[in-house]
């Protein structure tokens, strides 16, 4: 059993707090990806669990274990770190005994525990080079095999993939998570792209400001993002989100000068809060040509297109909307390609409206 | 013609023949001047008895190998050959482990590892006759420090410097504290080189500090430490000027001479210019054979 559990961890360096109260718990076997923009405090919370950052306030539990005072290397972790961190005068094979080594294994049960090792990554013809002769993706399965053969109770990965040209990171990304479902090892995994957290992911962590933003699901954070923060940083394109109100009965959303009714699933939020300001947003895939949908529930925007980027499967189009004095991204069909500077109006689908408080930014309470 | 002038065209390809008629002239006088012809003229002194004072032509005379045969021959010249190897020795065995550990101690960036930093290097910025200097004053059996510890312990008065058998091991003490800052200042700049990430990957795979110094940052740091081997051998063979202050003469007996020191005593001080060269001849050759032999085998491999 190797849960982890964050009860209400500070981290500062001198005035400065990177993280602020932390509650977070990872489950036994769960890959839990804690993802937000640069500075967010994310790292830090990784190396706090492995031991490499000490921690101000609060308690960190791994396992039945408090180990905020317990040496990383007692601590049964292992780290796959952005650079690899790859020991440049030792072999792959040294590399990724190291640990065993360390830990007074017999020479033979080290051997058979490298070789399977190398197998599962496909480093066998590998193991005699060191780690300048090999490429970066090479270099990857490097650092990862020396995390797996010591079958630690956690995994930690510090952006693993971010050196990796894009190919090679989808691929690789495909490769990790199904290692650790078959590993069945805690897993916690730092990133600053939402697509890799959607893809890895049992749950998510959003971070930012060194505040926990949302911890879910990668559908939970992309069907109902608990803020505007999380609402805009998952999904791509960006969400689109306009300023607006509700009316003072309650029934009507305006944003500048278009206004339509309360979809059915915000009717007794916006009862609530009738007459305040609020945070529309509608992601772009809900977002489309007139002509190309069949919803029921709609509400037209007009404008003229702005910029139109191909993506093969479909269309991105930027639309500057009259009376909304903003840009709107949406989506359109590859064979129906517009031109910049056409007139063109959109669709948003109502039902997937989603709605942040003005202030707040809080999503409505539906 | 033309050929001659495409030929040029090439050679001279980002302005390689012009930088080289520009600035190979004025180093290769120099260094002619100043290198090759002396080294030539004392080769060709070593074969003569001549005392410097009048043209070699009329006062010197040629001896062919005896000057050679001479110094091979000549106590004094083993001992100091000796005294020479034991610089080194001691450098390989305490001077560089020392500078090692206090590098690895103070390596990281501190405000006060840089006080540390500042004393531990403040010997070396010493000129090396002030160095002498001051350590003859310690040395000093009347009223130096080690008079006031025999003094403490009521010992009779003693004289490291003017004792046979202790007089090269003060001056060892003195190269000691003089240069292990030079070297240690060299394996904090290799130290500083690795990298955070392979120190927190090793911890994590359990390694302890000194397990990590041993087995990550020693052989990351291999570059510098045999830099630092060769300027120490380079150093010992040249080793003069802070033995001057502290023993006269090679000391009781000659016992302190070092190379240098020897071929000062012997060749300066008793105005023997075709003996001395002799002796710098031998030292030139010991020199270049240890410096290409340590290039070629340990400097060139990568290990």
């Amino acid at each position: 059993m190797a849960d982890i559990e964050f009860k209400k961890v500070v981290k500062s360096y001198g005035d400065v707090k990177v993280i602020k109260s932390l509650d977070l718990s990872i489950k036994d076997k769960e890959f839990m990806v804690l993802v937000g923009p640069s500075g967010c405090g994310k790292s830090t919370t990784l190396r706090m669990i492995a031991g490499l950052e000490e921690i101000t306030e609060g308690d960190l539990f791994i396992g039945e274990r408090r180990v905020n005072n317990v040496h990383p290397k007692d601590r049964d972790v292992a780290m796959v770190f952005q650079s690899y961190a790859l020991y440049p005068h030792m072999s792959v094979r040294e590399n990724i005994a190291f640990g065993l080594r360390l830990r007074k294994m017999p020479k033979d049960e080290i051997d058979t525990l490298v070789d399977e090792a190398a197998k599962t990554l496909g480093l066998t013809p590998l193991l005699d080079r060191k780690p300048k002769a090999l490429s970066g993706g090479q270099r990857q399965r490097v650092a990862l095999g020396r995390a797996i053969v010591r079958k630690p109770s956690v995994f930690l990965f510090d952006e693993p993939l971010s050196n990796l040209d894009a190919e090679l990171r989808v691929q690789m990304r495909a490769e990790i998570a199904k290692l650790q479902k078959r590993l069945a090892i805690t897993s916690v995994y730092v990133t600053h792209d939402q697509v890799e957290a959607m893809t890895m992911g049992d749950r998510i962590a959003v971070l930012h400001d060194g505040d926990l933003r949302q911890v879910g699901t990668p559908l939970e954070l992309y069907d109902t993002p608990a803020n505007l923060f999380v609402a805009q940083f998952i999904g791509t394109p960006n969400m689109n989100v306009a300023k607006g109100n509700i009316s003072e009965d309650g029934s009507k959303i305006s944003i500048g000068s278009i206004e339509f009714a309360v979809p059915a699933k915000w009717k007794d939020a916006c009862k609530a809060n009738a007459g305040k300001p609020i945070h529309v947003g509608f992601r772009p895939e809900h977002t489309l040509p007139d002509d190309e949908h069949d919803w029921k529930n709609t509400a037209r925007l007009s404008g003229h297109v702005d910029i139109v980027e191909t993506l093969g499967h479909e269309v991105v189009v930027y639309v500057t909307i009259e009376g909304l004095d903003k840009r709107v991204i949406a989506k359109a069909d590859v064979h129906k390609t517009p031109t910049p500077g056409d007139a063109m109006s959109v669709d948003v689908n109502l039902d997937e409206l989603h709605l942040f408080d003005g202030e707040t930014d809080e999503r409505l309470s539906s | 013609m033309g050929r001659l002038r495409d030929w040029l065209y090439v050679q001279n390809t980002g302005g390689r023949l012009t930088t080289l008629l520009l600035f190979l002239p004025p180093a290769l006088m120099i260094f002619t001047l100043f290198a090759i012809l002396p080294i030539a003229e004392s080769g060709l002194y070593s074969f003569y008895n001549w005392n410097g004072f009048v043209p070699l032509a009329d006062g010197g005379r040629w001896v062919g190998l005896r000057n050679y045969e001479q110094i091979l021959g000549h106590s004094v010249f083993h001992q100091a050959v000796w005294n020479t190897a034991r610089i080194v020795i001691i450098s390989m065995l305490i001077q560089l482990p020392l500078a090692m550990v206090l590098a690895m101690l103070i390596a990281s960036k501190s405000a006060v590892n840089n006080v540390f930093r500042l004393i531990f290097f403040l010997p070396f910025i010493l000129a090396d006759v002030v160095a002498g200097l001051i350590w003859r004053f310690i040395y000093d059996g009347n009223y130096g420090l080690v008079a006031a510890i025999t003094h403490l312990f009521g010992l009779e008065p003693f004289y490291p410097l003017a004792d046979q058998s202790w007089a090269f091991n003060a001056i060892l003490v003195v190269v000691v504290w003089k240069y292990f800052g030079y070297h240690m200042m060299i394996y904090i700049a290799g130290l500083q080189s690795v990298s955070d990430d392979l120190i927190e990957a090793a911890k994590l795979d359990g390694a302890t500090p000194i397990q990590i110094a041993l087995r990550i940052k020693l052989p990351l740091i291999w570059p510098a430490i045999r830099l630092s081997i060769f300027f120490s051998v380079i150093g010992a063979l040249q080793f003069f000027e802070m033995a001057v202050p502290l023993v006269q003469s090679g000391g009781p007996g000659g016992s302190a001479h070092t190379i240098v020191t020897y071929l000062y005593e012997y060749g300066i001080v008793r105005s023997r210019v075709g003996f001395g060269s002799a002796v710098g001849v031998i030292l030139f050759l010991v020199c270049v054979v240890f410096a290409f032999t340590y290039q070629r085998y340990v400097m060139a491999s990568h290990k």
